[in-house]
């Protein structure tokens, strides 16, 4: 079952280099559309319209919630038969 | 019509499903789509309407209440189950047929429940069902496992049961309603049927027996079990407990927790059994919002999960069926054998992520606006970081690390026709759900002034989306992503499977050591008593030596004189 072939598209290193030039574009576009539209019915005032509000909160959120997550491995990773042994 | 008019919902599947033990192998995983097909169909005839209402004992009860809720409920039941059916017609077991569809029907059943016991018989009805589907795996850890999740789920019943009784004794009824009453605290009955409500609906710290047995389930039984138990807990709070202000507040938890357990779980199974927990918390807290919109939102987006989130086990069902295993530092590359599959789980991932023209935008932004429009900053922060979050374990883990990541060199076939069937129904559900949103939002509760793709919800949703993606790749890049290891990562069930036993196995050998020495001691003293009783009462002995007649005639004269002194006093 084990044999490695050829890498497909996914795996060549420059498809990837273009894959995340793409995503940093996007990204780029999505926060200068914010210059282009103006939130109808803001709830939560300036916050919610604060210049590429979600973007940033997005990029932090998800950083904040993986490091979390490397916290919590250190507190309640246990060895993969934890609860086989002893029995 | 009549007759068809008069049949439970949900019986059909039922009594179908004890009917297939009579046929043969071959044939029963068709009849088992067969009938989940009819039900549907004469579930689809039923009018809004309530029927089988009769006394028993002085109680009156009513089987069947059909109105807007029961019915979409209904519906995507029946969806869930016929994609769940075709995805399981290559299964040549029997007992998993049966059990599969005796659970929808019961699932179906409590749906249209219209009393508090009625619901509680179907209520139990689908947890002795799916137990099977968790025993059917066949190994001891998962017996284990399923005998946990009985004992837990018929606990619920059990509460259930008690506040059924509870509202009997105080207001002569059992009929299903709205337990809250404005500016009051619950009654007894409403807090236990609560808390039975919240065991199903894995309510923080209650949560435990989902990501315990889900993931140790059989490939096909997990699609199943995903689908009713938990959605019919939902169900069950929007009728008792809509509008219930601290449910917002358990919602909020229940969206946050299961998001940071899911970055460090190594077994995929086991990160959508979080991630399914992250998405109820969504719907809690648009339960405990109880306004309009968040009704239609909590309700849009049980359907639209239900779809998306049997999609996902569906391809991870898939490639435990081909490989044997669904742990991330076992799979990877896993594109180029299983092509269809991945994109299967690649739609599946972006609809629960809330990606604009799949399903899970125009129901989780639902409730993200009703938030919103009731100006609960907090809640809406929260949402906004459990999105992040979705996007984090099931939008990019769960795809990237089972099909692309480094190549694991695993070679397999692509999963069995059915199956992709199966993945390929509910995927274009998901994207006729994203796309044809106004066919769900007319079945909704109430009357929908919601516009899902305004520029402001595009575009936010997807900056917030795009630039977590960025900063997943900012994190691998940098190595500061925590890569995938092999290991158990404890959560509440630690507390009963660990510390009790544990509590319970240091008290006995306390009572042991205790018990040893009393008894140690007290054998020490008899053993004393009866040496001495020997050294006296033998020939030797003091007592038991022979005495001289004189000695004797003496010690009685002595007695007799004290006897007649104290006699005198």
């Amino acid at each position: 079952m084990t044999q490695h072939d050829d890498p497909s598209w996914f795996e060549r290193p420059a498809n990837i280099r273009w894959m995340i030039r793409g995503l940093v574009l996007v990204c780029v576009a999505l926060v200068l559309a914010d210059l282009f539209y103006e939130n109808p019915h803001p709830h939560f005032g300036k916050l919610e319209t604060f210049f590429g509000f979600q973007a940033w909160f997005g990029f932090v959120a998800f950083v904040v919630v993986v490091f979390l997550g490397r916290i919590l491995r250190l507190l309640i990773s246990k060895p993969e038969d934890y609860y086989e042994r002893r029995r | 019509m009549n007759v068809v008019a008069s049949i439970p919902p949900g019986l059909l599947m039922i009594v179908g499903g004890l009917l297939l033990i009579a046929v043969p192998r071959r044939f029963q995983s068709v009849g088992a789509l067969v009938i989940s097909v009819l039900s549907l169909i004469s579930f689809w005839m039923l009018p809004e309407q309530d029927f089988g209402n009769f006394e028993m004992f002085g109680v009156s009860l009513n089987v069947v209440r059909i109105d807007k809720y029961s019915r979409i409920f209904g519906i995507v039941f029946h969806f869930a189950a016929i994609l769940a059916s075709i995805y399981a017609l290559h299964v040549r077991d029997a007992k998993q047929h049966v059990a599969a569809m005796i659970y929808a029907g019961a699932a179906i059943g409590a749906a249209c429940a219209g009393d508090l016991v009625t619901l509680f018989v179907y209520w139990e009805l689908t947890a002795i069902s799916s137990v099977v589907l968790v025993w059917a795996t066949g190994t001891e850890t998962s017996y284990r496992a399923g005998m946990r999740y009985l004992v837990i789920q018929v606990a619920s019943g059990v509460l259930l049961l008690s506040g059924a009784i509870f509202q009997f004794v105080q207001t002569g009824s059992v009929m299903f309603g709205n337990f809250v009453v404005p500016g009051e605290s619950l009654s007894p009955a409403g807090t236990l049927v609560l808390l039975a409500f919240g065991i199903k609906c894995a309510f923080p710290l209650l949560h435990n027996w989902l990501q315990d047995s889900y993931p140790k389930a059989t490939p096909t039984g997990t699609v199943f079990l995903s689908a009713f138990t938990t959605k019919l807990a939902v169900y069950s709070l929007i009728r008792g407990f809509a509008g219930y202000d601290p449910l917002i507040t358990v919602g909020c938890v229940m969206t946050l927790f299961p998001i940071v357990f899911a970055v460090i779980e190594n077994d995929l199974r086991r990160v959508l059994a979080y991630s399914l927990n992250n998405q109820l918390g969504f719907m809690v807290v648009g339960i405990g919002i109880g306004s309009e919109l968040a009704l239609n939102g909590t309700v849009a987006h049980a359907f639209c999960h239900i779809v998306y989130k049997s999609l996902l086990f569906m391809s991870m069902g898939a490639v435990l069926f081909r490989v044997g295993t669904t742990k991330a530092t076992e799979l990877g590359g896993l594109h180029k054998s299983m092509p269809w599959t991945t994109l299967f789980c690649v739609i599946g991932a972006a609809s629960i992520s809330g990606f604009p023209l799949l399903s899970g935008f125009i129901s989780k932004s639902m409730i993200i606006s009703a938030a919103a429009e009731e100006h609960q900053l907090w809640v809406w922060i929260v949402l906004l970081i459990a999105s992040a979050g979705v996007m984090e374990h099931s939008g990019i883990k769960i795809p990237f690390f089972a099909f692309f990541a480094h190549d694991s060199g695993i070679r397999v076939k692509e999963a069995p026709l059915n199956m992709l069937v199966a993945m390929g129904l509910a995927s274009i559900m998901c994207i006729g759900l994203g796309v044809a949103y106004p066919l769900l939002y007319r079945m909704l509760p109430f009357d929908v002034d919601y516009h899902p793709y305004t520029v402001t919800h595009v575009v936010t949703q997807l900056q917030l989306l795009m630039f977590a993606a960025l900063a997943f790749v900012f994190l691998m890049k940098t190595g500061l992503y925590p890569e995938e290891k092999r290991a158990t990562v404890l959560d509440v069930d630690w507390v009963y499977r660990r510390a009790l036993p544990q509590l319970v196995r240091g008290l006995r050998g306390t009572i042991d050591v205790v018990d040893g020495a009393v008894r140690r001691d007290t054998t020490v003293v008899l053993r004393s008593v009866y040496h001495t009783a020997c050294r006296t009462f033998n020939e030797n002995g003091i007592l038991g030596r022979t005495w001289s007649s004189s000695t004797m005639t003496f010690w009685a004269t002595v007695l007799l004189a004290i006897c007649l002194v104290i006699y005198y006093l």
